[in-house]
């Protein structure tokens, strides 16, 4: 195949491929590793890059399909991982510099379930510090680069992996979330990305943010590719004291369900309140046509939904405060200034601020599930803004007014990370500027499934998800 | 009613440092008082209205029901 088809294959084209030797994953994979050598000086989505590895993965899953030993939609595919999580023998900074040399002896459990299924990991990638903010400006590896328009940012804390699947330089990423670092570069690099259910996704031997909200999940540029890796992370993890014992749902059984009878809940002077115009408008417009594929929209009311900001940045400060309470004492000088200042920060609150935080969730999460006795999922913008230009700490949403960057990006996916519900985010437009705009459906509990069908659907009728950079 | 709120000040930084045995320097101590103060204002809203007594039986959530 002609190298630029190679590099717009999704999983699901490049699987079958695979399947019957048409195409090679030695093959595939040089090709991925090409793009990452023309692109990554301009967009630095990656810290490390895995060549040798990479090309040693790649012979051996290849010798497995000639020997007549297929394993499965990823035997082949070329993966990146954020650089958080765990590989055995490849360093593992979290976008930090006290981890700069930090190589791990184990795999993290996601990785060691991507590696059995036959994916081959083509590098590590950039981040914001430790997972703590939402742009990807990273002080020791660069500043991270949106493949749309690499003076813009590619938001965070998944920004490298948001870039490097925009960019066509893998097939699929995994990112880490806490409070929105997998959706919110997934919406501003136009791709797809999924926040699971607290402990549907093994968290063992991924280095944290804030325990009671982490999760590890994939981004990919279709529904259906995601779906493809989800279905391999997913499931109890007895490494992880917080892993769920719910069984995996069927996710493949819900493609091609489609969205009649589906009812689709907007949340009452929130869900489409406070966004720029291009981003309210092209989820209105999102909106009509999954109506027009057979689904109800209708507005709920909760009450409580606008205490989320000020709930995620206490919780999100007090819990890395406590994990980096040692290095922030013993290594203050080795943190960019931005992380730095939150984790002096996170020691500043009081216990009670942080139970209360802990507190709001019970009430937000019980309203959610009030809520879900009445509609299916809830949709929002995945963040109210598009992609601002690189080293922005504040963004203009309305009004020629100025707001706090951290502030503002978490207005929308803070929410079902308090809650513990699951999330999607898919593209659905571009603002004026051609930059992309996402679009959040928050579902039940464990509920991933629902929210494969309709992004599926989605995408059966829009052709966001296939436009690709210029770079 | 709720009560006004005090500003975070660099002197109510100092005290903070010392009650979490967090050794900074007087330029960081500088540059921490004013973000602070909006958080912190933010968290005292948050915290009064979880103190509400309707609210009185709501547990804090740290696992989830499902695990």
């Amino acid at each position: 195949m002609a190298h630029a088809d190679l590099l717009n294959l999704t999983i699901a084209q490049a699987a079958p491929k695979l399947e019957r030797r048409e195409l090679s994953p030695v093959e595939l994979t040089e090709a991925m590793l090409a793009r990452i050598a023309a692109v990554n000086k301009r967009l630095n989505a990656y810290i490390t890059v895995c060549d040798q590895q990479a090309r040693e993965a790649a012979q051996a899953v290849e010798r497995l399909i000639r020997a007549g030993y297929y394993l499965g939609p990823l035997h082949g595919i070329p993966i990146a991982l954020k650089d958080n999580i765990y590989t055995r023998g490849i360093r593992t900074t979290a976008g930090a510099k006290i981890l700069a040399d930090f190589v791990p002896d184990e795999d993290a459990t996601v990785t060691a379930r991507l590696k059995r299924a036959g994916a081959i990991i083509v590098g590590k990638a950039n981040m914001h510090e430790f997972a703590w903010g939402g742009t990807t400006d990273n002080p020791h590896y660069g500043t991270c680069r949106n493949p749309w328009n690499p003076e813009r940012f590619p938001a965070g804390s998944s920004g490298g992996s948001g870039a490097a699947v925009a960019a066509r330089t893998c097939l699929g990423a995994l990112g880490t979330d806490t409070g929105g670092s997998i959706r919110l570069p997934s919406a501003v690099n136009g791709i797809v990305g999924i926040r699971p259910t607290i402990g549907r996704v093994s968290n063992y031997n991924v280095v944290p943010l804030a325990w009671t909200m982490d999760t590890v999940s994939p981004m990919t540029r279709t529904v259906e590719d995601c779906l493809t890796m989800f279905e391999v992370v997913a499931g109890h993890d007895p490494l992880d004291a917080h892993s769920a014992q719910v069984p995996v749902a069927d996710y493949r059984a819900e493609l091609g369900r489609g969205m009649r009878g589906l009812r689709i809940g907007l949340i009452r002077d929130y869900s489409l309140t406070h966004v720029q115009k291009a981003v309210g408008d092209a989820v209105r417009s999102a909106l009509k046509t999954m109506e027009r594929l057979g689904a109800q929209v209708e507005e709920i009311a909760m009450p409580s939904i606008h205490g989320n900001i000020s709930a995620q940045l206490t919780i999100e400060s007090c819990e890395p405060s406590t994990y980096h309470q040692e290095w922030l004492r013993a290594r203050p000088q080795d943190y960019g200034e931005d992380v730095r200042t939150l984790l002096e920060m996170g020691e500043m609150y009081l216990a009670t601020h942080y139970l209360q935080a802990q507190r709001y969730r019970s009430v937000l999460r019980k309203e959610f599930l009030a809520g879900f006795k009445q509609v299916d999922v809830f949709v929002t913008p995945t963040l109210p803004f598009t992609a601002t230009p690189c080293g922005a700490t504040e963004v203009v949403i309305e009004n020629d007014r100025k707001e706090d960057m951290l502030s503002a990006i978490m207005q929308f996916t803070g929410v079902p990370s308090l809650a513990g519900l699951p999330a999607l985010s898919l593209p659905v437009g571009f603002d004026p500027d051609g930059m992309p705009v996402g679009m959040q459906i928050i579902g039940r509990p464990f509920d991933e499934g629902t929210l494969f069908r309709i992004g599926h659907a989605y995408q059966g009728e829009t052709d966001w998800h296939t436009r690709a950079p210029k770079l | 009613m709720a009560k006004k709120e005090e500003p975070v000040t660099r002197e109510t930084v100092d005290r903070l440092c010392v009650l979490a045995d967090l050794p900074l320097a007087a330029d960081r101590r500088g540059k921490l008082a004013a973000p602070l103060a909006g958080l912190v204002a933010a968290a005292n809203e948050l915290s009064r209205k979880m103190a509400e007594g309707s609210r009185r039986g709501v547990l804090p959530i740290t696992r989830f029901p499902e695990l």
